[in-house]
């Protein structure tokens, strides 16, 4: 296990009456790629905005790299890249200007920043847009943009409230493989999301947040294990099927969904075993599909609610 | 029919809930109804308190009435003696009384010299010396002077001829004089002979002194007003001069105000977050918008200035160290101002609602328009806490009367104390950070 990046020690926050963390405790490693997976509302910007110093803490420590991270710690902030979930640029200034921008906010040496600016306008694609104003990008566009905006002053650690909220899945792959490369390069990510095919992809080891709290943690494989069932199989409602939905019963817990039976079994049986017993049945069935275990199965047995809800 | 009555309905909903709108739509009409009204519509109750000097040498009963006239008026403040050096009430001398308007402490003086009016010569004589940096309030005192003076005329002027001639005739042969004289007037100056016999005020139209555009009637013939601009005579364009600078604070009230309030824009977009996650703190961003729309007030001041000298003749370089620190401290104490709106808003259109509501009530009660003497006694109060009073004050002090350093130093603590105030109540309601939530 490599050295710590992170250290989250029993953060709070409160809003009002609302509470936004609740003792968070959390570690993140150099040179992870850490998934920060919840719903809307469960407190991901929050802890986001105070891992960047936006906000400082009603309680607990976070540090970074060894420093504390408090609402005047200006210098540790060239540690850190931050991209925010809206698309924080300016509309009016062209795409090199807005680096411009953002980069001579970090001291760095003109040379150096224009050199800076060049290569990650040609990482993401975006050079020969350079001249143009951003609010003639694409969506995916000023994604990409917004996303080289946090890495000119080349940070240790990037954080990433949820940077592909709104991308067509084309631009999306390509932000992910950029975001590959980045920690292949050696850069702690910290990556929130609420999509969990997301985490699933990117990330080597996920928190789950709800309510301000962290419900799970763990690498992917492992955090699935904590599942009381291992796949779930989908089979396409018809009138036969409905007729008989007492069969699946017999394998586990049967969901109904508007337009197909979702089992989640309870326990280990052979799929051979399964389909002769609806064949003898002689059930009409023109579809079934076995479905991997997820981490949204996972946050709806460890919650009761879906991701999305 | 239905869906015309839903969507019309759903307009009202959706204005109703969009406060800015209705503030705009009733609020801000109706507080400059109230102002305007105030001093328009005869509801309130006229020019008030317009510093006037005056100065009795005369001991004739006419002139004495005048004085007292003038003592009475709520529009006049009547000056009669002011504080040397020393400290030493004076009362003025005719020397005294022109510096006193010169320097601009009394919009006008009027004397009554000692050959004002006496019972062996008919007419009289008054002396009135002005500073027209109000255009619009110079012309209201002319006139409430001339109806003070000819007020208590007419009837003195008749009584004093008939007397005369009954003195020195006897009652009938006076009486027959008198009736002849009417009809000799009357032959030529077409007098109606009852008029003069027995004169009333409001027979009379009033008559202006010295514009030459005098009306051929009686009271121009005897009643002479001998009267002397004491300030502005070199001035190349009286109305671009004085109103140059009422036009640049309304406009410089709306930039400021406007720009301020983009740091809504930026906690919309994001770009403020995005700043407070670089080496940035919160203090380097609300110093940079402060000094940014600091400087950007100057830049526009500067540039109506020098647009008023381009294309009416403005002079604004006979004074120009001068005027360059009004505008700095005017620039100042605006730019605060907005701070102060983003400060207590939660939103852009909150912001500029309020400021739109804000920017033309100062710019009403501060004399950006209309004289501040014209309004009631409690919004006159309140005037002299605006920018704008301040602002424009100091503009006609630099354009108008030419004055020095020391004369705009009141002008220019005032304009940065406000601005120093204003900020110390945005800083702290920065601090509780809305804005930055």
């Amino acid at each position: 296990m490599s050295a710590s990046m992170i250290n989250i020690q029993q953060i709070s926050k409160k809003y009002a009456t609302i509470t936004a963390l609740d003792a968070v405790t959390l570690e993140v490693h150099q040179q992870e790629f850490f998934g920060l997976l919840g719903p809307n509302g469960a407190g991901k910007t929050t802890l986001m905005n105070l891992l960047v110093g936006y906000h400082n803490p009603d309680s607990g420590t976070i540090t970074i790299d060894g420093d504390n991270v408090t609402q005047d710690s200006l210098e540790i902030r060239k540690r850190i890249g931050f991209v925010p979930q809206s698309l924080a640029l300016y509309d009016e200034l062209t795409g090199q200007e807005n680096l411009e921008v953002f980069g001579k906010m970090f001291d760095i040496p003109r040379k150096m920043l224009m050199e800076q600016i060049q290569e990650q306008l040609h990482a993401v694609e975006l050079y020969d847009r350079r001249k143009d104003k951003t609010k003639t990008y694409s969506g995916g566009m000023k994604r990409r943009l917004n996303i080289i905006a946090s890495l000119l002053h080349d940070p240790k650690v990037l954080l990433c409230d949820e940077p592909t909220v709104g991308v067509d899945p084309q631009s999306r792959n390509a932000i992910f493989e950029f975001l590959i490369s980045l920690n292949k390069q050696g850069k702690t990510i910290i990556y929130t999301t609420h999509y969990m095919e997301e985490a699933e992809r990117l990330c080597t080891r996920i928190g789950i947040i709800d309510h301000g709290k962290i419900i799970a943690l763990g690498a992917t494989d492992k955090l699935l294990e904590q599942l009381t069932y291992e796949e779930t199989i989908a089979i396409i409602k018809n009138p036969s099927t409905e007729e008989n939905k007492k069969i699946f019963e017999k394998y586990g817990a049967l969901v109904e969904e508007d337009d197909h039976f979702e089992l989640k079994p309870v326990k280990r049986f052979l799929l051979s075993e399964f389909f002769a017993d609806i064949e003898k049945q002689g059930m009409q069935y023109s579809w079934i599909e076995l479905h991997r275990p997820t981490l949204e199965a996972l946050f709806l047995q460890l919650t009761g609610r879906r991701l999305r809800d | 029919m239905k869906q015309v009555y839903l969507l019309f309905m759903n307009s009202y909903l959706r204005f109703w809930k969009d406060k800015v709108s209705v503030l705009l739509t009733f609020i801000v009409p109706l507080v400059l109804m109230t102002i305007f009204g105030s001093i328009f519509s005869g509801s309130g109750s006229g020019p008030q308190g317009i510093r006037l000097a005056v100065l009795n040498q005369s001991s004739s009963p006419v002139a004495k009435q005048i004085e007292s006239s003038l003592d009475t008026m709520k529009n006049f403040r009547v000056i009669k003696s002011f504080k040397n050096d020393s400290g030493k009430v004076i009362t003025f001398d005719t020397l005294s009384i022109q510096e006193y308007v010169r320097t601009g402490k009394a919009s006008a003086a009027l004397i009554l010299p000692p050959d004002a009016y006496s019972d062996t010569s008919i007419g009289l004589y008054v002396k009135f010396y002005y500073d027209p940096k109000n255009d619009i309030e110079m012309q209201t005192i002319r006139g409430l002077i001339q109806q003070v003076v000819f007020s208590q005329f007419p009837s003195i002027i008749a009584q004093s001829g008939l007397r005369q001639a009954e003195k020195f005739l006897g009652i009938q042969s006076g009486t027959a004089f008198n009736r002849d004289m009417a009809s000799i007037v009357h032959k030529y100056f077409k007098i109606d002979t009852n008029l003069i016999l027995h004169p009333k005020l409001s027979d009379f139209s009033i008559a202006g002194s010295d514009s030459g555009k005098n009306k051929s009637n009686f009271f121009q013939n005897v009643v002479r007003i001998e009267d002397q601009q004491l300030v502005g005579k070199e001035v190349k364009n009286p109305w671009a001069t004085r109103s140059v600078g009422g036009w640049a604070m309304t406009f410089l009230l709306f930039t400021l105000t406007a720009s301020s309030s983009s740091l809504f824009e930026e906690r919309k977009s994001g770009v403020l977050l995005r700043l407070l996650t670089s080496p940035v703190s919160r203090v380097h961003i609300l110093w940079s918008k402060y000094l940014f729309n600091m400087s950007l007030g100057i830049i526009q001041l500067l540039f109506m200035f020098f647009a008023g000298w381009a294309m009416f003749q403005v002079d604004i370089f006979s004074n120009f160290f001068n005027l360059l620190l009004i505008i700095i401290a005017a620039s100042t104490a605006c730019t605060a101002f907005g701070m102060l709106l983003a400060a207590f808003s939660q939103t852009r259109q909150q912001a500029q609602g309020l400021g739109t509501l804000f920017i033309l009530s100062m710019s009403a009660i501060g004399g950006a328009w209309f004289p501040t003497n014209f309004m009631p006694a409690t919004i006159q109060f309140f005037s002299k806490l605006t920018v704008v009073y301040w602002s424009m004050d100091g503009f006609l002090e630099v354009l108008w009367r030419g004055v020095g350093l020391i004369s705009i130093l009141p002008h220019l603590g005032i304009l940065f104390g406000m601005g120093a105030i204003i900020n110390f109540i945005s800083i702290r309601q920065f601090k509780k950070g809305h804005i930055f939530d």
